[in-house]
Parts: structure tokens; sequence; C-alpha cells
């Protein structure tokens, strides 16, 4: 099956991938950010937060995004 | 990004929006929501999360839209702090490449690109305007609703209270200029500050 993947990571991607059924977010999570730390992401299915278990469905849009940018003055 | 700087009075952030031909010239920039407050800027998760989906429904890729990070200072000093460095390293340290860019109240500015394949290198570079390239005319209305809707005073610690609201809320408070505040002389010493 199809989903879309939105990756800031590496080259940056947003382009359908394809994935085995019942791949769950944290397996493609590892597969495209190849981080341990998914604290530093916002993983969304179909722009809502989601658990790391939930199974992805064929056409599921999943996005990778940084979390806490933050500047400050000097 | 002048116009994002001067507006209020908190630092301010976003993004760089690149031209797909050049991704050193940042053809636009969009804000997301944000705690601001004098010396700090702190994006809203969600809301870059939103951004990313934005920017790819309008048909750019990631990297035309996730490697330029802009913000401003509110000193004279361009350069990063701890926290930017620390921000720089981890969020767009995972990237191919990204740029940090930082535009202090003086003018003054800062740009540092950094690649991180290979043994990684890093490089400071100048920037200039190119006026060569098309651009749109300037749209201060619109700029003043990107900003409204985005900046929210960290000092109300609420994502729904933008910069206007909280100095409407100052002003629903009290007015400095109320005739009978005016004609009390304890208050205007107080106003005074001695």
């Amino acid at each position: 099956m199809k989903v879309l993947v939105i990756n800031n990571d590496g080259g940056g991607f947003a382009d359908y991938m394809d994935v085995e059924p019942n791949t769950t977010v944290a397996t493609l999570f590892g597969q495209v950010t190849k981080s341990s730390r998914a604290e530093d992401y916002l993983i969304r299915v179909n722009r809502q937060p989601c658990a790391a278990d939930q199974i992805l469905q064929d056409g599921d849009r999943i996005s990778f995004t940084p979390t806490k940018i933050e500047g400050a003055a000097s | 990004m002048l116009f994002l700087r001067d507006f209020g009075p908190t630092e301010v952030g976003g993004f760089g929006i690149s031209s797909a031909n050049d991704l050193l010239l940042v053809e636009d920039i969009e804000l997301v929501h944000q705690a601001c407050s004098a010396v700090h800027v702190t994006f809203h998760d969600e809301s870059v999360a939103d951004y990313f989906d934005r920017q790819v429904d309008a048909g750019h890729t990631p990297a035309q839209c996730g490697r330029i990070w802009l913000h401003t200072h509110p000193g004279n000093c361009p350069l990063p702090s701890s926290t930017d460095e620390d921000t720089f390293a981890r969020v767009f340290g995972k990237t191919d490449w990204a740029l940090m860019f930082i535009l202090a109240r003086d003018g003054a500015t800062y740009a540092r690109i950094r690649a991180n394949t290979g043994p990684g290198v890093q490089q400071e570079l100048s920037v200039v305007v190119d006026y060569r390239a098309p651009f749109a005319a300037s749209s201060e209305s619109d700029w003043e609703k990107e900003y409204l809707a985005n900046v929210h005073d960290a000092a109300l610690n609420t994502k729904d209270t933008t910069v206007k609201d909280r100095d409407k809320s100052r002003s629903d408070r009290f007015d400095e200029w109320d005739e009978s505040d005016f004609c009390d002389p304890l208050l205007q010493t107080q106003l005074r500050g001695y």
C-alpha cells in the first residue's frame, strides 16, 4: 500500500512510499529518519498526533517534523 | 524581516522559503505560531507541522521550506546565543544542509550555513538583497495580519493571545491618560517611575 510521507531529515522529501500492510508509525519512523529520538519529532498521521503503534492505512499522510525550535538573544 | 522585527517589541522567527532554482535565494518568509518575549522565541510544534503540510501542498520540497531558520535579536548583536546553537545543532543538524539567519535590531545580520553530509562543514555567509530576481510589491497589511496571527506574548503564557491582544488588554485595564488619573499626583509619580 502507499502512504504519503513528509520528512525533513537528510535531503528531505514529500513523496509516496510503498509500505507493507500492518506497518506501524514507529516502524516507518525508524525507516525514514534513522533516528532513535522520537521525542525530537512531532509525528502526525493525517495531520493528527498519533500513537507509535498506530497501524498505517493505505493513503495515510505521515509527517515527521522538528520540535522545540527556539532562539534567544545572546 | 525588517517589518516583522520592528512591528513588535519581541523577538520573532520564521522559515525562509527558497527559490527552487537557488536554495540560498529566499523568496518568502513565513511565520508559525510562536511564543515570544524580548529575548526569546519558541515555535509551536503543531504549527511547525502545519507549516510543512501547507508548503508540501503548495508544491514546495522540504529543502525549499525547511532549511533556512530566521529570527531576530532585540539588541545590536546578531551573533547566535547558546540556545540558537543548540537548536541549530539539534533540529537542523539532521538535514543535509541548513542555514541560520539572525537579524539584530540595528540591522546587523548573521548567517551561517552548515553542511551535514560527510565530515560536515560550516561557513558564515554575507547577506544581500538580490534585486535582480523578480519580487512582488510589499504588502504591509498582509505582513501585519501574519504577525498578529502568529506572534504570541510569552509573558501571558497563552497561545491564543497575540501581542495586539496584550496591548488591548493593557489599555483596557488602565489608561495612562485618563484625566482623573492624570490629576492624581501619586499616580503621576508612579507612572514616571520615581
